[in-house]
């Protein structure tokens, strides 16, 4: 006789079969790859990556672009949150649309309109000539300011919906009672407001991070070989120089990064809302 | 009863004064020209049922929410024109609103800290605050793992701390269980007292208001109907809603027949009521009566009512007898402790003075 609650943990097994399969498995494989040489296992292939510069340009540029990346969304998207939890009605399905529908649309139409904005005869281009800010087009594309502004707009809604979530459900009379104790305005949304957001905040930010670190498609598109990044290298290693060992390393510590986000930020969010 | 609302004149009646505030919401009116007073020192309750705009006038003063028109006036500032952090006003909230990213110190700190006073400085007036509420020992604990009445203590204490010109109590009680409540009700009454705190609670249970008032004003659609001590709302209620939402009472309506010497005579469903009225013959009316008036040995010159016992109910410090008459109102004597002798399904006759009779004048 099985108990009751081993019954129900049953249902979990095809979900488990096919992550074990589809997923733990190649990535096992991908792993030991990288450990595996002529004579055993060996950590070579970490230090030769280590070793090389460029690969060292590659791997601080990429967790520089997650980063600005991230912050840049969190500062567009920390106020848009606020609005939209005080929207109501056909407000609030707008913002909703206005955030969702671009993800329908696919990176590569997005990627190819920011270029119509960034090109050096582009509308950006165009108009900072036409007010005189400057004579000379200021090249744009191919810089990792685009490629940042560019992820940031991809990766918004990962932001702003977690900061949402946790506004809205918001207790409305703090905020009161933070004002009827004498604070200022600042000093309510310092001490009471921004405090009680930060979960929405650490958990956007680890979603965009995670995102913002692997993304390969949009700085393909948007820096091309100029600027590479941890993934374009793993596609480089694995595609064009048939390096295997050399392409799971890398894929190893991308891993491991996206490991230590996801446990940095849920240690944070449980010892913020361990206090509440 | 205190003797403060009576005895004073009614220029210091004017410690808080709301003049002519009128608010609506979406076009619709749903406060209109409200003056209301309010002494220095004084508790004083809001009653009226939900909707009946105690919370809305609540917000008003307190600048949590804005008037239309009209103005406040506290301790002979006008406050209208001045947001929320700078009236000196606390709102204990319904919800107590205590801040779940902070301690019970904290909490109560927050007020101090957002006056500019340094962490250092805080300390001996918070540790003073909670050990007026006894919660010293619960100082560095989160909020989160407070009982209903611990919680409800925090959040008075942190509006105590900041002495503020005024404490507004947004239905302090409801959230706890009876039992507690009603301790609640004393200690609270008692500690405003003692630091001669003025008060305005919101609530709509008149038990309540009676309870922790020295005045109740109730409220009904916006407008105060009666603003008076709980005894002279009790006796002598204005309107027929006062009546009925203050205490129990047998309500029958009918006309005036005669009228002599300020006695009014009534016909209603169950036959003739005299009270002390001076309404014209043929003035429709409603009559009632409160439970703990009606005798079971009326006197001749009472009002007389025959009635079937329905129900006797023992309730310790009170004996309630359940009579229904033969046009099927439903009638109330309460009694004071045990009392036994009467039998379900006997006919018996009732009575009260008729100067025990409520009256008022209603729309034919």
């Amino acid at each position: 006789m099985i108990a009751r609650s081993n019954r129900i943990a049953l249902l979990a097994v095809p979900g488990l079969a096919f992550l074990a399969i589809i997923y733990a498995l190649p990535l096992f494989l991908l792993l030991f790859k990288s450990i595996q040489g002529a004579e055993g296992l060996t950590l070579a292939s970490y230090i030769d990556f280590f070793g090389d510069e460029f690969n060292r340009t590659v791997l601080w540029r990429t967790l520089r672009v997650a980063l600005l990346t991230t912050l840049l969304a969190l500062v567009i998207a920390y106020p848009t949150a606020f609005a939209m939890a005080r929207a109501k009605g056909i407000w609030l399905t707008v913002f909703l649309v206005a955030l969702v529908l671009p993800m329908s649309l696919g990176v590569i139409v997005k990627a190819f309109a920011w270029s119509i904005l960034f090109r050096s005869n582009g509308f950006i281009n165009t108009t900072l000539q036409a007010i005189g800010i400057t004579d000379e087009p200021v090249r744009m594309l191919f810089t990792e300011t685009a490629l940042v502004i560019g992820a940031a707009n991809v990766f918004l809604p990962f932001m702003v919906l977690p900061i949402y979530s946790v506004i809205r459900q918001l207790n409305k009379s703090l905020p009161e009672a933070a004002s009827s104790l004498g604070a200022t305005p600042w000093f309510r949304f310092t001490r009471v407001t921004l405090p009680l957001s930060l979960p929405g905040v650490v958990a956007g930010s680890a979603f965009t991070f995670s995102l913002a670190i692997s993304m390969y498609v949009i700085p393909s598109l948007i820096v091309g070989e100029r600027q590479q990044t941890l993934s374009m290298l793993i596609a480089r290693s694995f595609l064009y120089l048939r390096n295997e060992p050399l392409g799971s390393t890398i894929s190893a510590v991308l891993l491991a990064i996206a490991i230590f986000v996801v446990l940095f930020s849920s240690w944070l969010a449980g010892r913020l809302g361990a206090r509440q | 009863m205190s003797s403060l609302t009576t005895e004073q004149s009614p220029k210091q009646h004017r410690y808080l004064d709301v003049v002519g505030v009128t608010k609506s919401f979406k076009g619709t009116v749903v406060m209109d020209q409200m003056n209301f007073r309010v002494a220095r020192g004084e508790l004083v309750s809001l009653l009226g049922p939900s909707g009946c705009g105690k919370t809305t006038l609540l917000r008003i003063i307190a600048g949590l929410l804005e008037a239309d028109t009209g103005d406040i006036v506290l301790g002979g500032r006008n406050v209208s024109s001045l947001p929320a952090h700078k009236r000196n006003i606390s709102v204990v909230f319904q919800n107590y609103a205590l801040f779940p990213h902070l301690t019970v110190a904290e909490n109560v700190a927050f007020g101090l800290r957002a006056r500019g006073m340094s962490k250092t400085d805080v300390q001996a007036p918070v540790a003073d605050a909670l050990a007026l509420v006894r919660m010293e020992s619960y100082a560095d604990r989160p909020v989160s793992a407070l009982s209903g009445g611990q919680q409800q203590r925090v959040a008075v204490a942190r509006a105590l701390v900041v002495s503020p010109d005024l404490l507004l109590l947004d239905e302090p009680f409801s959230a706890l269980d009876r039992k507690l409540r009603e301790t609640m009700q004393i200690e609270l009454k008692a500690l405003l007292r003692s630091r001669g705190i003025t008060a305005i609670f919101v609530t709509h249970d008149q038990e309540e208001a009676m309870g922790v008032s020295d005045r109740i004003a109730v409220m009904s659609n916006g407008k105060i109907e009666q603003f008076a001590e709980p005894s002279v709302l009790y006796a002598q209620p204005a309107s027929p809603f006062v009546m009925d939402f203050v205490g129990l009472s047998t309500r029958m309506s009918g006309r005036v027949v005669t009228q002599t010497d300020g006695i009014a005579t009534v016909r209603t469903a169950i036959g003739e009521v005299r009270a002390i009225a001076d309404y014209t013959a043929g003035t429709q009316v409603q009559v009632g009566v409160r439970p703990e008036l009606i005798t079971p040995d009326p006197t001749a010159e009472m009002n007389q009512i025959k009635v079937q016992l329905d129900d006797v109910m023992t309730l310790g410090s009170k004996t309630v007898l359940h009579g229904v008459t033969s046009g099927e109102d439903k009638f109330l004597c309460e009694l004071s402790g045990i009392r036994t002798g009467y039998t379900r399904g006997e006919t018996v006759t009732w009575g009260w003075a008729v100067a025990d009779t409520l009256i008022h004048e209603v729309a034919a």
